[in-house]
C-alpha cells in the first residue's frame, strides 16, 4: 500500500487533534477585546457629542424659558389690544401699558413707536406719546419722537410731540421745530407751542 | 451552518456568527497548526490569531467562497511564518544539487501499521521534509501550491518531498522490520 494512500485512508485519525476548552474561553475574551470594543476615538467622539447635546439642551431650555417669560398672557393681551382695529381698544392697550409697565419691553415699545408713526387716530397717538415719555433715556424713543414730529400733520398730535420733546429737552428737535414755525400752513397754536419749545430747549 | 449567511454576518462583525465559525473550524485549524508547529501551545496561539485575522479580513472573501479552505490557508501561512522565524532558511532552493541518489525506495507499506506510529515517524523527520510531507499528504496541497506557500521552486518541493518520503519509509521499515 502506498504511503499516501495509507494516510488518506486514515485521514480521520490524522485529524483528531482537539483544541483545549480553556482556549475557547481565552478566544472569547480575545474576540471581544479585539473586535467588539468601542474604539477610544469613538468614545471621545461620543463624549464630545454628548457634551454638545447637553449644551444644546440647556440653551434650548433657556431659550424656551426666556420666550415664555417674554410672552406672558398679559403681554399677549396687551399686544393684541395695540393691534386691534378699534381705536378704543388700542387706547385701552396704551393706558394699560402706561399703568402697568415699569420695565421696558422691546416688543411693546416697538409697537408703540409704530403707533406714533402710523396710527390714524390722534387720541391713540397722544396717549402713546405719554406712554413713551415714561422712558426718557431711551434713545430709540427720542429719535422716533423727533422723526414723528417731522412727519406729523395733525395739530393736536403736533402739539403733544412738541411738548414731549420740550420736556425731554431734545436739542435735535430744533430743526423740525423751525420747519413747523416757518411753515405757512401750520396752525398758529402749533406755531406758538413750537416757539415756546424752542426757547425751552435752548435754555 | 449556512456558510453564505454566516460569512455575511461575520462581515457585519456579528459576534454570534464569529463564535459559530470558531466552533465549526477550531479543531481543523488546530490540527493544521500543530502538524506544522508540533508545539501545542504555539498552535493554540496561532489558531486564535488566525481567527481574529480572518474576521478582520473577511470582507475580502466572497459570500459563496469556501470559508474552511480560506481559514486553512490563513493558519497554514501563519504556522509557516512561525517556523521561518524560529529557524532561518529552512527551505532553500536546491536545484543546483545533482540528483546523485540512485537508490530507489519502494513506496509500499503494509496496512497493519498503526496511524500513531506513522505520526510518530513523521514527527521525527527533519523539519524541512516533515512540513512538505504534511502539506502534501495530509493537508492535500499539490507541489506547485507548496512551492508558493514556501516561496521555493516546485522542483525543489518535489525533490525534498521525495527525500522526506524515502526517509519516512526507511524509518517505518526499520522500526517495524517490514
Amino acid at each position: 500500500m502506498k504511503l499516501k494512500d495509507f494516510i488518506q485512508e486514515h485521514k480521520e485519525e490524522f485529524n483528531q487533534e482537539k483544541i483545549s476548552e480553556k482556549i475557547d474561553v481565552s478566544f472569547d475574551k480575545l474576540l471581544k477585546d479585539k473586535l467588539h470594543q468601542p474604539k477610544k476615538q469613538q468614545v471621545v467622539y461620543l463624549r464630545y457629542i454628548s457634551v454638545a447635546a447637553g449644551l444644546a439642551l440647556l440653551l434650548s431650555v433657556g431659550y424656551l424659558l426666556q420666550n415664555r417669560n417674554s410672552t406672558s398672557f398679559e403681554q399677549i393681551e396687551l399686544l393684541a389690544n395695540l393691534d386691534d382695529d378699534s381705536a378704543g381698544k388700542r387706547l385701552e392697550g396704551v393706558y394699560k401699558f402706561n399703568d402697568e409697565y415699569v420695565k421696558e419691553d422691546t416688543r411693546i415699545i416697538n409697537r408703540l413707536i409704530e403707533i406714533i408713526h402710523k396710527d390714524e387716530n390722534a387720541n391713540v397717538k397722544i396717549a402713546t406719546i405719554d406712554a413713551l415719555l415714561n422712558f426718557p433715556s431711551n434713545e430709540k424713543i427720542r429719535k422716533n419722537l423727533i422723526k414723528a414730529l417731522e412727519n406729523e400733520s395733525k395739530p393736536l398730535v403736533q402739539i403733544k410731540l412738541i411738548k414731549a420733546l420740550s420736556i425731554l429737552r431734545e436739542n435735535r428737535a430744533q430743526k423740525p421745530l423751525e420747519k413747523i414755525i416757518n411753515n405757512e400752513q401750520t396752525y398758529p397754536i402749533v406755531k406758538n407751542n413750537a416757539t415756546l419749545a424752542m426757547v425751552e430747549i435752548k435754555k | 451552518m449556512n456558510t453564505k449567511n454566516t460569512i455575511q454576518k461575520c462581515k457585519e462583525n456579528n459576534y454570534s456568527a464569529q463564535l459559530e465559525v470558531y466552533n465549526a473550524y477550531k479543531n481543523m485549524m488546530f490540527g493544521c497548526a500543530i502538524r506544522i508547529l508540533k508545539s501545542r501551545e504555539e498552535a493554540e496561539d496561532v489558531v486564535q490569531d488566525c481567527f481574529i485575522k480572518g474576521f478582520e479580513k473577511i470582507h475580502q472573501l466572497k459570500d459563496d467562497a469556501n470559508l474552511g479552505a480560506w481559514l486553512k490557508r490563513i493558519v497554514v501561512n501563519k504556522s509557516l511564518d512561525v517556523v521561518r522565524n524560529k529557524t532561518k532558511d529552512v527551505w532553500l532552493d536546491e536545484t543546483y544539487i545533482l540528483e546523485t541518489e540512485s537508490e530507489v525506495i519502494e513506496d509500499d507499506i503494509k496496512p497493519i501499521i498503526s496511524v500513531d506510529f506513522v505520526k510518530e515517524c513523521i514527527s521525527k523527520l527533519k523539519e524541512k521534509y516533515r512540513i512538505i510531507l504534511v502539506l502534501y499528504m495530509i493537508e492535500d496541497y499539490n507541489h506547485r501550491e507548496i512551492g508558493v506557500l514556501l516561496n521555493i521552486k516546485e522542483s525543489t518541493v518535489r525533490n525534498q518531498y521525495k527525500r522526506g518520503k524515502d526517509q519516512l519509509l526507511k524509518m517505518i521499515r526499520k522500526e517495524k522490520k517490514i
